[in-house]
């Protein structure tokens, strides 16, 4: 049950009545009874909510800062026309900042035994699952004095992917992938690169490629080319404990993170490289793991959607081994955490090593730009000040990173925006030199 | 594109949707503002300083008070009770140019302070209120219009004056001794009551309009006035005035009060209609949504706070240590000192001066710059931060800028 502003307006010009026509109780009793009327008529004439049949259709998945179209099919099973507003309710961060009222309110009008179809746009500002919560009838009678409302309950998920910004990196990166590949004229001899092919030998060629034993077999000078190793596995490890819920910028180090993982597993699978995932605080958040390149990207951005930091501690040991157990002939290893003194110093390093002598290790770790920001910080006492203790951060995290480089573990210091190529690049480097 | 296209146009819209939401509003503020300029401009002309004798205005009475004193009777303006009854001592005329607006209050104190003694009080068109205090047993009657009446009667100050613009209300009484002047319609429009047994009289006019400043010079007005406010040396002249505190009063009428009877229900019933209007927007259209909200924490927030310290302690021997040995880090391997030896001054310190080609700095001053003592006050450190700065942007040019062995060779 809920009034409207007519019922209000009615009884506002009942005053007039009141007061020009029978100025006592009676006529004050009269209008209210002559309103109570009316009230209850409307009531009885508007359509039941409780009544109505719903279904939903619509996108489950949207990349975050995108749209997302959900459709809601109402049935109106009773003779009586549908007269209502309807709300369709999702968290507050499933619509624009501020417009989420205007977005979530329809109007509309189904006449009896008919049904129509309302789409409510959402535009998610969170990744992560959101879920619908209620659908909530406002059903107006005829003179629109009173109506009904009731609350439906109509489940529907909607999975906001990470937006995976740093894909415009992605062509770049793949263009020095095929440059490493034997695919274009430039070859590079590495160690740890595979015999591919043999050709005609064309002016320009490296001499040292020219393959002497066929060469005598076909009468003309034949050169082998190379291409990098294949079939490489690569296991990507996001730690989502305390150190991951920092922000830099608007945004947690863990999105970051996730955006290089992506352009990794990206440029992994186009060279050929299976790649798995494994994302760990004291126990397993997300795995992926085995999956053909087609899926794999679909399969990693839906495990990782959902993913949020966590504030505890993470447990390095146990990490450790989980990567132990994931990682049963050698692989390159990729641990997404941070580089601050005490976690590294007292969890990382003592289980770490052991890691890296059988597995290539990378750790890449998310910098902050306010950091640079308050060192280059210069002419006030207050700057200055500042200067000094991001030199300060900036000297233990440079120690930190070199004391793991000691261990033959290869570490990325990156600010968001560079996080992706660099570790593309490190990646590309390894290739090439065959250290996979 | 569209997107795009809506931002831009949104900031636009918003000034122009705001003007149009205003401008009813702003045109309505115009209106009145204007009304009340034009109704007071239109009002202040006539009835702005009437009978006040300091007002050269058409219903003023400067004239007549210049009159007076040409003549050597002083007069004193009086615009509170307290201050006129004062004023009015013996053989002084008091004259209550407005007696109506008088509370019943301020009437008494003023007839309580003018009986017994010696003098006159003239009363300008008092109405039947005023009359039960002043002078009792005098009926006022309806009035009749301003015109030059003939005196008839014995009065010598009427008679001296002959023809005056006398008018309004008129006064009828049974009281001994009284003359009745300038009769309209039969009824005295001046009456001129003397208490019995004392030097004392009371003068009550129909109309003030003789003594206005436009008026005084027509017929014998100007004489009549002079006689009647210049029969005692001194004259109080009361304009009674609204900020008068004694004119306030306990029982004035509350809002209920005033509102007519019947329409007390009609208010119970807007009462009524409020409650309506209340349960109308308190109904929610469904519960609130609650959000599990993302942890915030800001990654350089230790480090921020860091910052804070050093400035709260003036910390300048660390900050100028971190900043020296943050440059020194920075200046080995540009001219190839290995990282380890970054921080001892028997490495470091001749490895730059064998660097640099001009000599600009002396090994002394370098010493100082790189493993100086702590700047003395924040100042010195702003100015060290400054100086390392300089010193490495030396370097760095120096090398960009030298002549380089060609690679091959």
């Amino acid at each position: 049950m809920a009034l409207t502003g007519r019922t209000a307006l009615v009884s506002a010009l009942g005053a007039l009545f009141v007061g020009f026509v029978l100025p006592s109780w009676i006529g004050v009793l009269i209008v209210q009874l002559a309103l109570l009327i009316a009230i209850l008529c409307d009531m009885a004439l508007a359509a039941p909510a409780r009544k109505l049949h719903f279904t939903r259709t619509g996108d489950t998945t949207v990349r975050l800062s995108g749209e997302a179209h959900i459709h809601l099919t109402i049935t109106n099973p009773d003779r009586r026309t549908l007269r209502a507003q309807i709300r369709d309710a999702w968290p507050p961060s499933s619509f624009h900042p501020g417009s989420d009222i205007p977005a979530s309110r329809h109007t509309t009008r189904i006449p009896g035994g008919e049904r129509r179809r309302l789409t409510t746009t959402l535009h998610p500002t969170r990744r992560g699952d959101h879920h619908a919560v209620r659908v909530t009838v406002r059903s107006y009678g005829p003179l629109g004095l009173a109506a009904r409302q009731g609350s439906h309950h109509i489940p529907w998920t909607l999975r906001v992917l990470p937006p995976f910004t740093s894909r415009k990196h992605l062509p770049a990166k793949l263009a020095r992938l095929r440059e490493l590949d034997g695919r274009t004229s430039i070859l590079t001899r590495g160690e740890g690169t595979e015999f591919d092919s043999l050709r005609d030998y064309t002016p320009g060629d490296d001499t040292r490629s020219i393959d002497w034993r066929a060469t005598a077999r076909r009468q003309t000078l034949a050169v082998r080319t190379w291409r990098p190793e294949r079939d490489r596995r690569i296991l990507l490890v996001l730690e989502t404990g305390r150190t991951s819920a920092g922000r830099v910028g608007d945004t947690p180090r863990l999105d970051a993170s996730m955006d290089a993982a992506l352009l990794l597993a990206a440029l992994a699978t186009r060279a050929g490289d299976r790649v798995d995932l494994l994302a760990y605080d004291r126990r397993v958040r997300a795995s992926v793991q085995g999956r053909a390149a087609r899926d794999l990207l679909p399969a990693l951005t839906d495990a990782l959607a959902p993913l949020e930091s966590e504030l505890i501690e993470a447990d390095a040991r146990g990490l450790a081994a989980t990567i132990h157990r994931h990682t049963p002939r050698r692989s390159l290893i990729v641990l997404f955490t941070g580089l601050d003194t005490a976690p590294v110093e007292e969890a990382l390093l003592p289980v770490l090593p052991r890691l890296a002598q059988r597995n290539e290790l990378i750790v890449a770790a998310v910098a902050d730009p306010r950091i640079e920001e308050m060192a280059a910080g210069r002419h006030t006492p207050q700057a200055v000040y500042a200067a000094a203790a991001a030199e300060q951060t900036r000297a233990a995290r440079r120690r930190t990173a070199d004391r793991l480089r000691h261990q033959g573990i290869t570490v990325i210091d990156s600010t968001p925006d560079h996080l992706a190529p660099d570790l593309a690049d490190t990646y590309l480097t390894l290739k090439a030199t065959g250290r996979l | 594109m569209t997107t795009a296209a809506t931002v831009t146009a949104t900031p636009g819209a918003t000034a122009r949707r705001l003007w149009i939401r205003s401008r009813g509003l702003l045109l309505a503020l115009l209106l009145l503002v204007i009304s009340g300029l034009v109704l007071a401009a239109l009002q202040s002309g006539e009835q702005h300083g009437r009978l006040d004798p300091r007002s050269a205005d058409r219903t003023g009475s400067r004239a007549l008070a210049q009159l007076l004193s040409a003549h050597g009777v002083t007069t004193r303006v009086a615009t509170t009770v307290e201050e006129a009854a004062a004023a009015a001592g013996p053989h002084t005329t008091l004259l209550v140019t407005d007696p109506d607006v008088l509370t019943a209050d301020q009437l008494t104190a003023l007839s309580a302070a003018t009986a017994h003694t010696p003098g006159r009080t003239v009363l300008l068109a008092p109405g039947p209120a005023s009359l039960q205090l002043f002078a009792p047993g005098v009926q006022a009657d309806p009035a009749v219009p301003n015109a030059p009446r003939r005196p008839g009667c014995s009065l010598p100050a009427a008679l001296s004056a002959g023809d005056a613009l006398l008018g309004g209300l008129r006064y009828e009484t049974s009281a001994p001794g009284a003359d009745h002047c300038y009769p309209g319609g039969g009824l005295p429009t001046l009456l001129r009551l003397p208490a019995p047994g004392e030097d004392r009289d009371t003068v009550l006019l129909g109309s003030p309009d003789f003594l206005y400043n436009f008026h005084l010079a027509e017929q014998g007005n100007a004489s009549l006035a002079l006689q009647l406010l210049g029969a005692h040396k001194h004259l109080v002249w009361y304009l009674p005035s609204v900020s008068d505190p004694s004119s306030a009063q306990d029982n004035q009428p509350g809002l209920l009060d005033l509102i007519p009877s019947g329409w007390n229900w009609a208010l119970l019933q807007l009462a009524i209609a409020a409650a309506c209007a209340a349960l109308w927007r308190a109904r929610r259209l469904g519960p609130l949504v609650p959000e599990r909200l993302p942890v915030t924490v800001p990654a350089a927030e230790t480090t921020e706070g860091h910052a804070r310290l050093y400035e709260q302690a003036h910390a300048r021997d660390r900050a100028s240590a971190v900043l020296r040995s943050a440059a020194r880090g920075r200046l080995a391997p540009l001219i190839g000192v290995p990282p380890t030896h970054a921080h001892t001054p028997d490495i470091l310190l001749p490895a730059i001066q064998a660097h640099l080609t001009t000599a600009t700095t002396p090994a002394a001053d370098l010493h100082t710059l790189l493993f100086g003592p702590a700047p003395a006050d924040d100042k010195a450190l702003v100015h060290l931060a400054d100086q390392l700065d300089a010193f490495e942007d030396s370097i760095v040019s120096q090398e960009r800028h030298a002549p380089r062995e060609h690679p091959d060779r």
